[in-house]
């Protein structure tokens, strides 16, 4: 959030500054696997952001006081690579902003992870931000949750995430770095698409109610296209080797 | 008809009682990323983890040897153990095992019995979900792969593999295509002419 | 150590006692390489190498700073290594390991020694010069990361635009300059298992290692070593490989510049 007095237009004539729509998403591709080691895991260009995500385990939760006996504890690392913007070098090692989003991200997981199933284990998920343009939370999420569809942790939904934001009175989907820095609100939401469940959602700027409901549709809406392309990728490594023999 | 579904996705509008699935508001949904066969109503993960059941053949590392116990890692977030008074020579950590499911323990313990030692060869681990298709209907295609490699190969439900002698490199390559493949048919035929080629050859 | 990996080692010691590697490779073959450059456009520089099944990649930022005290007409440079925690099992989050240290050193010290990039071209008015920031990211391990990172550094380095300087800040974009390089360096890591010498270890021959060497030079001179574990090599051995490091850093070298022009 910009509270700068040179603050750029974000919208000339009912476009954004990329030529996007209020509710366009940027163009994204998933990629399922690819992390050899890991039990599962999964890479994201959602625009300019490229994000991997890789989950370990279940295995025993160490050190044993973090265990929870009746349930598996998640533990959740979120991190930006000190190359990943197109500013100053980020010196790396957790900072508050990434502390804070790792437990957001920690909490959509908890939701849906059937955690009973693992008692006294633990499950790392492990973010990567490589490139960042705005909405990397989001795009972790998304990514996060195929890699988690990929090592076969079992689970009751499969979570994406999207930002909403608002320039002037306007609200839009998806902001890009630019967006970010100048808008008059941020929203990023997660959600569990069975239910429409909302497992993240996290607000600063200022919005009406109305705004806000509005905002929430807007991204249940737009979700549908992400999830979808979740769900693809899950499905390619198969469907490609079915449609190499043509069964 | 089968089709791969994801977690979260409705499998059948009414509630149908099948593995790796949840009812909610009379329908049932997947938890898992798998192939969902209408007809039969079964539910396949795709990818995933090995659950310990009783009579089910591991593949572990001695981990720690006690006193009176081995703890055995069994690349599961399960921990395995052998109580020692019925290993009739002792064990060292580092030592590869074969062993069977006795009980999984209130403290989600596997407690193994009957280990057997296996000395040297190469062990590696596959997606457990992948085993059942390795070893096949009846053994079949294990028993194709020790005859079209001379390897013996001992396999583990919790998804780690043993071999040794014979053509190992080309036993383990089978292993891996079935592995990739194993959402597919016809692959006994396929993973038949693998180890028939002759650029393979033993 | 992963009680799996040690059990692969010990695989790995029974075919060396009989003269082999696994899938039949030579003792001085490396695994397959593959060098991606500038993948990732919001950094000056980047590279991505595979070796195997081992990927890291790097980063190359470039920042206005103020010049080391003791240095103050030369540019810094710095080589920081991340092992991070969903490269494998046994790397955990927290601050660097002695490992990633001594991977990162080496690595800069190979990019310092061969003069790879003139420092002193970073200059750029008094109390102002540019640090540049080689970032190492270990993605997937299994064995080798030193000659992994040092080709991605080296590669990342070859394709780095070179920002401009406006009024006390760096500018980054517009059209911009390439940072200018003047020489390339690889290395060659070799492990000794016994007394079997391996070129390229992958990581189950790096779980039985018992003396590890990494050998960085040019076209002309070595310009920097790193001996590592507790084994040791002879004066005659440490002769033979280097000789087959500048023979093999030709192949090296190669693949840098045919990644680059693809």
């Amino acid at each position: 959030m910009g509270s700068s007095t040179n603050k750029p237009e974000l919208i000339v004539n009912g476009k954004r500054l990329d030529g996007r729509g209020f509710a366009d998403l940027r163009p994204m591709k998933i990629i399922a696997g690819g992390l050899k080691n890991a039990a599962g895991s999964a890479y994201m260009e959602w625009g300019n952001n490229k994000v991997l995500a890789a989950v370990y385990g279940p295995k025993e939760a160490l050190p044993k006081h973090t265990q929870d006996p009746d349930k598996a504890v998640i533990k959740c690392k979120y991190s930006m690579a000190p190359f990943s913007s197109l500013e100053e070098h980020n010196r790396s090692g957790p900072n508050r902003r990434a502390i804070e989003i790792s437990k957001v991200t920690r909490e959509v997981f908890e939701k849906v992870i059937l955690r009973e199933d693992f008692p006294g284990s633990e499950i790392d998920i492990f973010i990567e931000v490589l490139q960042s343009d705005g909405g990397t939370r989001a795009a972790g999420i998304t990514t996060a949750a195929v890699a988690l569809a990929t090592s076969g942790i079992p689970m009751t939904d499969l979570p994406y995430a999207i930002s909403v934001g608002k320039v002037g009175d306007t609200l839009i989907l998806d902001l890009n770095k630019a967006e970010d820095n100048y808008s008059d609100a941020d929203m990023p939401i997660a959600i569990g698409p069975r239910n429409n469940d909302i497992l993240l959602l996290q607000m600063d700027g200022s919005l009406t109610k109305e705004q806000i409901s509005e905002g929430l549709t807007m991204a249940k809406k737009a979700g549908e296209s992400v999830a979808r392309l979740q769900r693809e990728a899950l499905k390619a490594p198969y469907e490609r080797i079915l449609e190499k023999y043509k069964i | 008809m089968s089709r791969i579904v994801i977690p979260g996705e409705v499998l059948v509008e009414k509630p149908l009682r099948t593995e790796n699935a949840m009812i909610e508001d009379n329908k049932t949904f997947s938890t898992v990323l798998g192939i969902f066969n209408d007809e039969k109503g079964i539910l396949t993960p795709l990818e995933g983890l090995w659950y310990p059941r009783r009579g089910d053949i591991v593949l572990g590392i001695i981990e720690e040897a006690r006193l009176n116990s081995y703890n055995v890692e069994l690349s599961s977030p399960f921990k395995g153990i052998i109580i020692a008074k019925f290993v009739e020579t002792r064990l060292q950590r580092g030592d590869v095992v074969e062993a069977e499911v006795k009980e999984l323990d209130e403290s989600k313990t596997v407690v193994l019995m009957r280990p057997r030692k296996l000395f040297g060869g190469k062990v590696f681990d596959v997606k457990p979900s992948k085993i059942p298709r390795i070893i096949g209907k009846a053994s079949t295609m294990l028993q194709q792969i020790r005859d079209g490699t001379k390897s013996s190969v001992t396999v583990g439900m919790n998804g780690r593999i043993w071999v040794k002698g014979g053509n190992v490199e080309l036993a383990i390559k089978a292993i891996h295509k079935i592995s990739e493949e194993a959402h597919t048919s016809g692959l006994t035929e396929r993973v038949k002419e693998l180890l028939e080629s002759p650029r393979q050859g033993v | 150590m992963h009680p799996l990996n040690q059990v692969k080692g010990e695989y790995v010691r029974e075919l060396l006692n009989k003269g082999v590697r696994e899938e039949g490779r030579d003792p001085f073959e490396y695994r397959q390489i593959k060098i991606t450059h500038s993948l990732l456009p919001n950094a000056e520089g980047s590279a991505q190498v595979e070796i195997g099944n081992t990927r890291v990649l790097v980063g190359i930022k470039l920042d206005v700073a103020t010049p080391m005290p003791d240095k103050p007409n030369e540019g810094n440079l710095m080589t920081m290594a991340e092992l991070l925690p969903l490269a494998s099992p046994e790397y955990e989050p927290g601050p660097p390991s002695p490992d990633s240290i001594e991977l990162a050193r080496v690595v800069d010290r190979g990019i310092r020694a061969s003069s790879m990039v003139d420092l002193g071209s970073l200059f750029i008015e008094e109390e102002k010069v540019w640090s540049l920031f080689v970032d190492i990211y270990v993605l997937n391990f299994d064995g080798n990361l030193f000659d992994a990172c040092m080709l991605a550094a080296v590669a990342a380095l070859s394709n780095t635009r070179m920002p401009k300087y406006e009024n006390g800040e760096a500018v980054r974009t517009g059209e911009l300059g390439r940072l200018k390089t003047n020489n390339i360096v690889t290395s060659c890591t070799f492990a000794k298992v016994g007394n079997k010498i391996l070129l390229d270890p992958d990581g189950s021959e790096e779980a039985v290692a018992d003396a590890r060497i990494t050998i960085a030079n040019d076209e002309k001179v070595v310009r920097s070593m790193q001996k590592g574990l507790a084994g040791a090599f002879s004066q005659e051995e440490v002769e033979d490989l280097i000789g087959r490091s500048f023979d093999k850093s030709k192949e090296l070298r190669g693949l840098i510049l045919s990644s680059k022009s693809e």
